[in-house]
Formats: C-alpha cells, sequence, structure tokens
C-alpha cells in the first residue's frame, strides 16, 4: 500500500524537480517526464486494485494517519494519473523540431508539479491539507496557461488565479469554521482536521454552524468544479490554456474540486438531515446543466465548446451527488467517463488548432478530409459527451436519469432530459459544420505525428468498453466509493 | 462584560483590522491600499502573538513571526515595488463609487453580526468577540475584490481576505495546526507570486492594469 502510494506521488514530484534543474532543458526531461507518467498511472492502478482486493476500504491506512487511501481516493488518482499520462506523452518538448525551449520547460515544470498537487489532494486525509493541495493546483496550472503570451491568454489567467483563489479562499474560510466547531465542541484534538475523525464526530457538532460552513466551502470548491454561477473563468481557461493543460483541468482538476465536496457532504450528512447538502447541490447541478447547455447552443468556438460541455457535465455530477446511492455511483462513473471523454476531445482540439490555427468552428471546415483520423476521432468525441451509445457517457447519464426516478424527483429527470436534448442538438451541429464542407485554401492535409492519434484512439476504445461492458473492478470500485461516502 | 484584557485586545486588534480594509474603499490611490494592508498583517501579527501569550500557545509566537515577515514585511515590500511602477494608475471610477461602496460594507458588518450570533453561544473562549469581526473583514475584502477595477487593488483585496481567514482561526480556534498553517504560509506566497507576474503580464500586454480592458472573451 504505501509503496504504491509512494510511486504514485513521487514520479510526478522528481520530474518536476526535475524540469527545473535541467537548463536548457532538453527532450530527455520531457520523456523522463512520461516515464514517470507511466510509473505514476502503474501505481495508480495497483492501489486501485489493492482497495478492491482489500475489501475493507476505511482499514488500509490508519485513523491517524496523514495519509488515506479509499476507494474514492483510489478511483480519482486513477483518472488523474490517467490524463496525465496522456498529456505528458502528448505535450510539447518531445520532438526534435517543435516549440521552444523556454516554453517546453515550463510546461513541463507545472505540468507535473500540477498532477503532483492533485494526486496529494486526493490521497490526503487531513481536510485543510487537502485545501492546501487543491489551492496549489491553481497555482501551479495558472502558470501554464499564458503559455504563448497573448492578450486572450493573460486576460483568461488573471481570471483564472483571480476568481479561484478567491473561491477556494472561501474553501478555506468553511474548513476553519468546520474545525473551530469541532475545538468548541472537543477540544484540541490531534488529528480533529482528519476526514474519518471529523465524520465520526460530527454527530456532536452543531448542525446550524455546518450548515454555515458547508455553504462556504460548497461555493469555494464549486467555483474550483465550475459550478454555475461561479463558472465564469473556466470557459477562459480551458480554451486558452495549451491543450494537454486543457485536458488536465477539464478531465480531471474539476473532478477533484467535487472529491472535496463529496468529502465534505458527508460529513455534514452525519450532522444534519441530507435534505440541505442535496438541495443545494441540485440547485447548483442544476444551474450548471442549464447554462452549460444554452452556452453551447450560441457557441462559435470550438475549445470554448469543449469548455462549456465540462460545465455541463459538472453540473450533471453535481445532481448525481445529491440522488442517494444510486446517483452517487452515476455521478463517479461519469467522472471516470468524462475524464476519458473530454481529455481526449481536448488533445484532438489541439491538433485541429495546430494545423487550422483559429479556433473559429466557422473556419474549420472539411475537417475530414484535412486530417482524416483527427476528424473521426474528434466525431467521436464528441458523439460520446453527448451521450450517445455505445460509449461510456451513456451508461453513467442513464444511470443517473434513473437515480432521480427512482428518488421521486420526476421534474428532475425531465428537465435533465430536455437540457441533455438541446446540448445533443447543437453540439451536433456544431460537428457538422466543422466535419464538412470546402477545405480552407493554404491549410496543409493529410496527418502528420501520427502516433498521438494511435494513443487516442486507445481512449476511444477504453469509453466504448466503459460503455458495453463496465468492467468488474471499476464498478466494484466505484461501489466501495459509494459506500465509502454514504451512509 | 468582563474586562478582560485578551478580550479587549481582540477587539482592537480586530477593529483596526476591519478599520483598515475601509481605508481601501475610502481612499482611491494605490500608494494608501499599500500601507493599509501593511498595518492590517502587523495586526494580524500582534493579535496572534497576543492570543500565544494569554492562552498559553507558544506554537502561536512562531506563527506570529512568519505572519510578520511575510505578510507584514516581504509581500508589502513586494506590492510597494509594484506600485512604484504602476501606482499612478487611481481607482478614479470603480464599479461601485465610494459613497455607495461604505454603506454596504456597513450593511456587510451589520449581516457579519446577524451570522456570527449563533457562534458565540457554543464558545466561551474570552476572543469570540473578533469572531463577528473577522467574518466582517472577510465579507469588506470580497466587496474590494469585486467593486474594483485595477488588478493591484483586486491582489491587495484577495490578500486581505486570507487575513480574514487567519484572524478567525486565531480568534476562533487559536489557530489551526502547526503543519496546516505553513502550508497555507507557502500557497499563498507561491499565489501571490504568480499573481504577482500575471499584474506584469497584464500592464506588459494591455499598457495598463485596469482590468475593465480585459474584455476579449466574452460567451
Amino acid at each position: 500500500m504505501t509503496t504504491s502510494l509512494f510511486f504514485l506521488l513521487i514520479p510526478p514530484a522528481i520530474a518536476a524537480v526535475l524540469a527545473i534543474l535541467v537548463r536548457p532543458y532538453t527532450r530527455l526531461v520531457g520523456w523522463v517526464s512520461v516515464v514517470c507518467a507511466a510509473i505514476s498511472f502503474a501505481a495508480s492502478v495497483a492501489l486501485g486494485a489493492a482497495v478492491v482486493n482489500a475489501g475493507v476500504p476505511d482499514d488500509l491506512v490508519a485513523l491517524s494517519a496523514l495519509w488515506r487511501v479509499d476507494a474514492l481516493s483510489a478511483l480519482l488518482a486513477v483518472c488523474i494519473a490517467f490524463v496525465t499520462l496522456l498529456a505528458s506523452a502528448l505535450g510539447p518538448g518531445l520532438d526534435a523540431a517543435g516549440e521552444a525551449p523556454a516554453q517546453s520547460r515550463q510546461f513541463r515544470i507545472f505540468m507535473n508539479a500540477f498532477a503532483f498537487t492533485m494526486l496529494v489532494a486526493v490521497t490526503i486525509q487531513n481536510v485543510a491539507l487537502m485545501w492546501v493541495a487543491i489551492e496549489a493546483t491553481t497555482i501551479t496550472s495558472a502558470m501554464v496557461i499564458p503559455l504563448t503570451r497573448t492578450k486572450a491568454s493573460v486576460e483568461a489567467s488573471w481570471k483564472y488565479i483571480l476568481i479561484c483563489s478567491v473561491g477556494i479562499a472561501l474553501a478555506f474560510a468553511g474548513t476553519v469554521l468546520a474545525y473551530f466547531d469541532f475545538v468548541a465542541t472537543a477540544g484540541e484534538v490531534p488529528g480533529a482536521l482528519n476526514w474519518t475523525v471529523l465524520r465520526e464526530s460530527a454527530r456532536l457538532l452543531h448542525p446550524q454552524l455546518l450548515q454555515t460552513a458547508f455553504a462556504f466551502i460548497l461555493i469555494g470548491y464549486g467555483t474550483k468544479a465550475g459550478l454555475a454561477p461561479m463558472h465564469t473563468w473556466l470557459p477562459d481557461a480551458h480554451s486558452e490554456a495549451p491543450s494537454p493543460i486543457s485536458a488536465m483541468m477539464s478531465g480531471v482538476l474539476l473532478a477533484v474540486a467535487l472529491y472535496a465536496i463529496a468529502r465534505w457532504k458527508a460529513v455534514v450528512d452525519a450532522a444534519v438531515n441530507p435534505w440541505f447538502t442535496n438541495s443545494l447541490l441540485l440547485g447548483f447541478g442544476l444551474l450548471s446543466v442549464t447554462i452549460g447547455a444554452f452556452s453551447l447552443v450560441i457557441q462559435r468556438h470550438y475549445k470554448r465548446m469543449l469548455a462549456y460541455s465540462s460545465v455541463e457535465h459538472m453540473g450533471l455530477v453535481a445532481i448525481g451527488l445529491a440522488l442517494g446511492p444510486l446517483g452517487t455511483f452515476a455521478a463517479l462513473l461519469h467522472v471516470v467517463n468524462h475524464a476519458v471523454a473530454k481529455s481526449m476531445s481536448f488533445l484532438l482540439a489541439g491538433r485541429i488548432l495546430h494545423r487550422y490555427d483559429t479556433t473559429e468552428i466557422g473556419r474549420v471546415t472539411g475537417l475530414l478530409r484535412v486530417m482524416p483520423w483527427t476528424g473521426s476521432l474528434f466525431a467521436v468525441g464528441i458523439l460520446a459527451l453527448v451521450g450517445l451509445p455505445p460509449f461510456g457517457l451513456f451508461v453513467s447519464e442513464f444511470l443517473l436519469i434513473r437515480a432521480a426516478i427512482l428518488a421521486g424527483r420526476f421534474w428532475v429527470a425531465g428537465v435533465v432530459l430536455v437540457l441533455l436534448l438541446t446540448v445533443f442538438a447543437s453540439l451536433i451541429t456544431h460537428l457538422n459544420r466543422m466535419l464538412y464542407g470546402e477545405m480552407p485554401s493554404g491549410v496543409e492535409i493529410g496527418e502528420t505525428r501520427s502516433w498521438p492519434v494511435v494513443a487516442l484512439a486507445l481512449s476511444v476504445g477504453l469509453l466504448i468498453v466503459l460503455g458495453v461492458t463496465l468492467p468488474q473492478p471499476i464498478s466494484m470500485l466505484i461501489s466501495q466509493s459509494v459506500r465509502g461516502v454514504i451512509r | 462584560m468582563i474586562a478582560d484584557p485578551l478580550s479587549q485586545l481582540v477587539m482592537l486588534g480586530s477593529s483596526g483590522m476591519l478599520l483598515t480594509a475601509l481605508i481601501v474603499l475610502w481612499r482611491k490611490g494605490i500608494p494608501a491600499y499599500v500601507t493599509a494592508y501593511r498595518w492590517q498583517s502587523w495586526l494580524l501579527a500582534a493579535i496572534t502573538a497576543t492570543v500565544g501569550y494569554y492562552g498559553h500557545d507558544p506554537q502561536l509566537y512562531w506563527v506570529a513571526a512568519v505572519l510578520l515577515a511575510l505578510k507584514g514585511i516581504a509581500i508589502p515590500a513586494l506590492l510597494a515595488t509594484m506600485q512604484r511602477r504602476f501606482g499612478a494608475e487611481r481607482e478614479a471610477t470603480p464599479y461601485v463609487n465610494t459613497e455607495t461602496s461604505l454603506a454596504i460594507a456597513g450593511a456587510l458588518v451589520l449581516f457579519a453580526y446577524v451570522i456570527a450570533r449563533p457562534w458565540m453561544t457554543i464558545t466561551t473562549l474570552p476572543t469570540r468577540q473578533g469572531l463577528p469581526l473577522a467574518l466582517a473583514l472577510l465579507f469588506v475584502s470580497l466587496l474590494i475584490v469585486v467593486s474594483r477595477k485595477k488588478a493591484m487593488t483586486q491582489v491587495i483585496g484577495f490578500l486581505m481576505l486570507e487575513n480574514a481567514i487567519a484572524l478567525l482561526a486565531a480568534v476562533g480556534t487559536y489557530g489551526v495546526p502547526l503543519l496546516v498553517e505553513f502550508g497555507v504560509f507557502l500557497d499563498a506566497l507561491m499565489g501571490f507570486l504568480v499573481m504577482q507576474i500575471f499584474v506584469y503580464h497584464i500592464h506588459e500586454t494591455f499598457d495598463t492594469i485596469d482590468v475593465e480592458e480585459l474584455t476579449r472573451l466574452r460567451h
């Protein structure tokens, strides 16, 4: 267990330090960072397997320990490590010809630091240190957004760091309030900020104070998770960041913030009627899906389109978390599916941007003839994101709506269905405009650097497997996660 | 009310911290904001040390020392350097004008007292009078961030928000565990440095630090 955790966390840290130390940048640093990401991914899978086999998720690491990996942590760690590996392997700084060395160096430093902070956030047990790690994700990822400095990227990075730092500071205020309640009730106990301890003692705490604390926490981490109406930074940051970073931010960083919310929800639900946290999550979730869906209708840029689609999907996850065990299962499965589909789509969008040199949907035409493989895979990515079978997101969205109906919330199911149809119609329209039509003059035809396409085809395979069979280990990991946060 | 020195000193210090935030709403020149932030951080360090002295918690001396070095000296020095470059830009026309801002701030302070009322009953700490003031400072700092247009003012608003949370932790719980405290300091420092880099980026790209110019990305 400890060994796997070590190999999960240390390789990205080593890769980041190496990229700092080696000046000027050499391609070797890039390849070492890919190898490190691969080791980290292997370790995350080993952790997941250990958690599934051990069967008792709560006792893997001692209660008082700094680190704690239960099923939910392992699930998130696998997603993070997978997307990091993809981003690392397809990121700048591996080819002889390519980006400027200074940019590659900056990318490798902060991408690995970013991955490290996310992995720490999901494996650390102290909720205040979890906050420290999540705040650090903002700092490390913000540094990569203006990799090529334009007016737009400067603006995006400023909005991102300011709105997210302020938001996340509120989450810390909520954490301090909960700790204040704990200290006022039980006195200063070592390990009082450990999630398990907090949860065990939550019954003794004051419901009213915990409600205030949760409101702060939900707004704080909700800002980071891109829940509306605090999502305003998201489309800018995700569309202006270099594509591998967009893939990480959209694919897993949002999920890490929702992970923090799920952890706190479990604590607060032990003290307050779950109706309270559920209604809040449902409200923010529905608003996010609504805003995401209607922003997609009017979207003119394909990277922003993917970003708003993330707002929509995070809204769905928030709704799922509010719908009891079945809904939580659907939400966590949706996190996995979304991580795979969105990271793939953003990386492909990066290839399209590189070729067409524009982010406007209207100016990308004839994609299927210009880049047959990239175009087809991008189409598959979008079809997966709108929730068509046989891809994984169909299953998780189906389970989500089923959970809403079984929970007796028919209107939630109805509203979500209508919004999903809106998303479907607008994304397919945008996709059609990109795939077909006249090829613009002056755009080179044919695929270059084709091995990334092979890597991304694996993502498609994964999405189909998730959609058709839902492999046993993953469903076990998710059901154990659900049992971990819901009693 | 018991005339306990700790209680009185905390009240005095917290009120002073709130006052420095109000100064930011009231004045228009960036140099005044830097001075206000410096004073606020010194007060925060003093409150932390006072709580440590009366609460017999020597750990808090370390926290106070780091607070003083980081937020009382280092960050204000960096802010002063920035201010020498961009200080000529004034908050001439904030989104919310001065009078309205101060009126809203007054309402926020009242609101903070309403929210913090139930907290007072669950604790017997002599420092509990500082809780509503810390919350009020938090709200006023948020107001500064959302109602002002210069990137530097927004940074100072964010720094004051961090001070508000540190005050909340000091008066509510006599400080969070030391490991957490230092993690938070590290984040605060790194976060500030990145924000500082970005303010320079904005100035180089837009020739101003007015965030109203940042309007390229819409919808």
